[in-house]
């Protein structure tokens, strides 16, 4: 997890949609995850990906683990690009409109302390 | 978000003998100095606190590799944050193509493509913090 700099996330007036782009985020490529022990390197990723609301209500509540999620089930679209310098390795997906997600919500959380059961 | 404020890894053995010889330097010399004086030789000590971490605190549940995390899913969390409110995006399973440096077309997106934005306040450090996120 890691924090999002300022502007790289931006949600449409209404809520609906959310677009995330990053750049040149350092992470470890592990092409066996999740396998034990498996070779990881350092590698870049950068992304773009959009997210936006169906109809389709999302209702999460859950008072043993204290969490309830309000929301949307969702379409999710993303676009992005590897670099894995210490192999010569690179990749670019194609643009965002031709991929897909075949999970997404998008919506409102409360847990922990914030988590009060429903009545 | 700074886990240099993390003022408990500070508290050190040594960090706190450090303290508690400033401190006794200090006593002393007021004895030995006229009030004004002492006045105007305080110690520019940093104020300490111990209320822990602002770090987002992680879910207590665990998955199947025992990180603090849950898949996507219904009715699965899909918050990495533990006391946590504001809005929450997650997308898994992500299906597409894309080419290589040498121009291979390969194909990417799995169960484990999992990404979930947290934009909002969280509870750490006894106090709400606010901050967005992103589990990629």
């Amino acid at each position: 997890m890691v924090p999002i700099p300022e502007r790289a996330l931006v949600f449409s007036p209404d809520g609906r949609t959310a677009t995330l782009e990053m750049k040149d985020i350092a992470v470890v490529d592990e092409p066996k995850f999740p396998a034990l022990d498996c070779e990881s390197t350092p590698a870049t990723l950068s992304f773009k990906m959009v997210c936006t609301a169906t109809n389709e209500k999302v209702l999460y509540d859950d008072p043993q683990k204290q969490f309830r999620v309000e929301g949307y089930h969702a379409t999710a679209q993303m676009e992005a690009q590897v670099n894995v310098p210490s192999i010569g390795f690179s990749w670019k997906s194609d643009p965002l409109s031709t991929s897909k997600a075949n999970f997404a919500i998008i919506g409102d959380e409360v847990n922990g302390r914030y988590y009060n059961p429903m009545k | 978000m700074s886990s240099s404020e993390d003022v408990r890894s500070c508290y050190t053995r040594r960090g706190f003998v450090g303290t508690t010889l400033g401190v006794a330097a200090a006593g002393a010399a007021s004895l030995l100095l006229s009030d004004e004086a002492a006045a105007d030789s305080k110690p520019q000590t940093e104020r300490r606190t111990y209320n822990g971490s602002t770090d987002p605190y992680p879910l207590p549940w665990l998955d199947k590799f025992g990180d603090h995390h849950q898949p996507a899913g219904a009715n699965l969390d899909p918050s990495d944050i533990f006391h946590f409110k504001g809005r929450i995006v997650r997308c898994a399973n992500f299906a597409g193509m894309g080419t290589d440096n040498k121009g291979n077309r390969i194909a990417f997106g799995a169960p484990s493509t999992d990404y979930g934005i947290m934009q909002g306040e969280y509870f750490a450090a006894r106090a709400p913090q606010t901050g967005a996120f992103v589990h990629i």
